[in-house]
């Protein structure tokens, strides 16, 4: 066996030519799939949704003294239930990194890049799907019927989930114990969803939370979902700052980190 | 053509692998031989863009793996030493998206291929069962499969019968030379010595890191000190003529206690007849005889200082 002269055969597969979007697509189809693996979970968790937005919602509603705050509050959460499962692909990822999945995906003729655009992407539109029962509920209850503004309203959550996704990636490969992995993603959860406008009108926020709400993505995006479906109109402010949050998670966290990124835990 | 020059890794304060240098040729087949946590895993997954080198470079047919890394995941598969599968996935649907992601095969082409490789190993009945379910042996055979349903120009085996019973062994092994003779490089880590044997035109033995010796199974016994030692038990009181065994070049030195003779000698295999031969002819009653060769285990102990067993 000696020269470097000697062709790999034909029969050895092509692979140079596998399309990019292809990869991509792929990647992301593998995490929407395993939200079907286990459709219960989207079962229990919209009840769960149902039952909170009307026992919680109704009892609240009487005090907050806020004139339509029961449509607030419902838009709101379908916009903080996105946020929130939108961070699950973290944790997959997580998971794939300690069982070593994560080596094998690396391996893999897709360029890192596609890799978390293709997870992110993955993530977003699982989560999309995973809200559609409770953004039907919440529009059948409120009577939203505008199509423009419905589809303006998915748009917007899209970039929630697609920024959230990409954050929450980021995270998943930047730090490197599970145990500060698991309360960093807890806690940006709860700084990401709570402290925001979603759920509660800053004006009803308490004091020290004021000053930052408004720069909360989910507050971006419940403010933008809450304009075009409830008052029609489009929030130019605020799509940009969702804009930015999906741009800056995406394409820094796609560009810088995942240069960096190897497999294994502690590599 | 993979070239390793000075490669190394380094984790926190532990060098996995340091200055090691190595070409692989096309369509050979390379063991990498060495006791546990001698580096070979490192080196694969450097090769193959897993883990970024500390220093030094390697490249793959001319692509060098850090500044082009996604051309060089084109063309290598690596079967993983302990199985990296998607537990929930069946045999089938694993394999059949390792090709998605890896080759340009139709629909059509995938299922035939991937049902190819269950067959051969035997797993056609259990491909859906979850892998997850499945025996350590069953999913060795999955995660082997994907780089032979794969066929990519450069195969990585880590470890691929480690779990394998003794005719899933012997078949992996054909396996993995057809493999070859279609076309692919294939790089083989193990730590054991009949594999490497058995299955390697060369062995790279690796200890601590660093490459201590690279040729074929052959040669790295004929060159190991010591060669092979010829023993013979000759008649009770009899006086051995070593002045006759002189005339032989091979033969480095004799030995004698009591009715049992040592002829230690640098290639014993065709010497023997000859030997024995001229033993006998000058009268000396030889009541048996028994050549001891030299094995890889001789030659790894002798490189490493430290036996496999
Ligand atoms: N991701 C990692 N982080 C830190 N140390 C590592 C990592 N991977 C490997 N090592 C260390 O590097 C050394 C070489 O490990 P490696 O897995 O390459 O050995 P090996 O030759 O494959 O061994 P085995 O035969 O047991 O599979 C070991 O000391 C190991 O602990
Ligand atoms: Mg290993």
């Amino acid at each position: 066996m000696s020269s470097s002269t000697i062709q790999v055969k034909a029969s050895t597969s092509p692979v140079g030519q596998v399309s990019t979007s292809g990869l991509v697509w792929q990647m992301a189809r593998r995490d929407i799939l395993t939200l079907f693996r286990t459709p219960w979970i989207i079962i229990s968790r919209s009840m769960a949704f149902i039952i909170q937005l009307f026992v919680f919602a109704y009892f609240i509603s009487g005090l907050v003294n806020y004139p339509g705050f029961f449509e607030y509050y419902a838009v709101g959460s379908v916009v903080a239930m996105v946020a929130s499962i939108s961070f699950i692909i973290g944790y997959d990822i997580f998971e794939e990194a300690e069982e070593g999945l994560l080596d094998y995906l690396l391996t893999l003729p897709v360029s890192r890049r596609q890799f978390i655009i293709g997870r992110a992407l993955g993530g977003a539109v699982r989560s999309m799907i995973y809200i559609i029962p409770m953004f039907i509920i919440v529009a059948l209850l409120e009577k939203f019927v505008n199509p423009v503004s419905i589809i303006a309203a998915v748009l917007d959550l899209f970039l929630l989930a697609f920024g959230v996704t990409g954050l929450s990636i980021t995270m998943a490969v930047t730090v490197r114990s599970a145990n500060r992995f698991d309360v960093t993603l807890a806690l940006l959860d709860l700084a990401v969803t709570r402290v925001s406008t979603a759920l509660y009108p800053l004006t009803k926020l308490p004091l020290y939370v004021r000053p930052i709400a408004p720069y909360s993505p989910v507050t971006f995006a419940s403010t933008t979902v809450y304009d075009a479906l409830v008052l029609t109109s489009l929030n130019a402010a605020d799509l940009a700052g969702l804009i930015a949050f999906v741009a800056v998670f995406i394409v820094l966290g796609a560009t810088i980190y995942f240069r960096r990124l190897e497999g294994g835990v502690y590599a | 053509m993979i070239s390793f020059e000075k490669a190394g890794k380094r984790f926190g304060t532990l060098d996995a692998v340091k200055d090691f240098t190595l070409e692989i040729r096309d369509q050979e087949i390379l063991g990498l031989l060495g006791p546990n946590g001698a580096g070979k895993t490192t080196l694969m997954l450097m090769m193959g863009t897993v883990y970024r080198p500390t220093s030094g470079a390697i490249s793959v047919n001319g692509l060098d793996v850090v500044k082009h890394p996604n051309d060089v995941r084109k063309l290598i598969g690596i079967a993983f030493q302990d199985p990296r599968v998607d537990g929930i996935l069946g045999a089938f649907d694993v394999l059949n998206w390792h090709l998605k992601m890896t080759t340009t095969l139709g629909k059509e082409e995938r299922a035939e291929r991937v049902e190819q490789v269950l067959r051969a190993v035997d797993l056609w009945d259990a491909r859906k069962k979850r892998t997850w379910l499945m025996s350590g042996g069953m999913r060795k055979k999955v995660e082997d499969c994907k780089v032979l349903a794969q066929r990519p120009s450069i195969a990585v085996f880590d470890e691929p019968t480690a779990f394998l019973d003794v005719p899933s062994r012997l078949l992996m092994w054909k396996m993995i030379r057809e493999l070859r003779d279609q076309g692919s490089t294939v790089i083989v880590a193990t730590n054991m010595m009949d594999e490497a044997e058995r299955l390697s035109e060369r062995v790279a033995i690796v200890n601590r890191g660093k490459l201590v010796a690279i040729d074929s199974p052959e040669k790295l016994k004929s060159t190991t000190k010591g060669g092979e030692v010829l023993e013979l038990t000759v008649g009770v009181g009899q006086q051995f003529p070593r002045e006759l065994l002189a005339e032989f070049s091979e033969v480095q030195d004799v030995t004698q206690t009591e009715n049992k003779v040592s002829v230690y000698l640098t290639s014993g295999r065709l010497l023997l007849p000859k030997i024995v031969e001229t033993l006998t002819n000058r009268g000396v009653k030889i009541d048996s005889v028994h050549l001891k060769e030299v094995t890889l285990e001789d030659v790894f102990l002798n490189y490493t200082g430290q036996s496999l067993d």
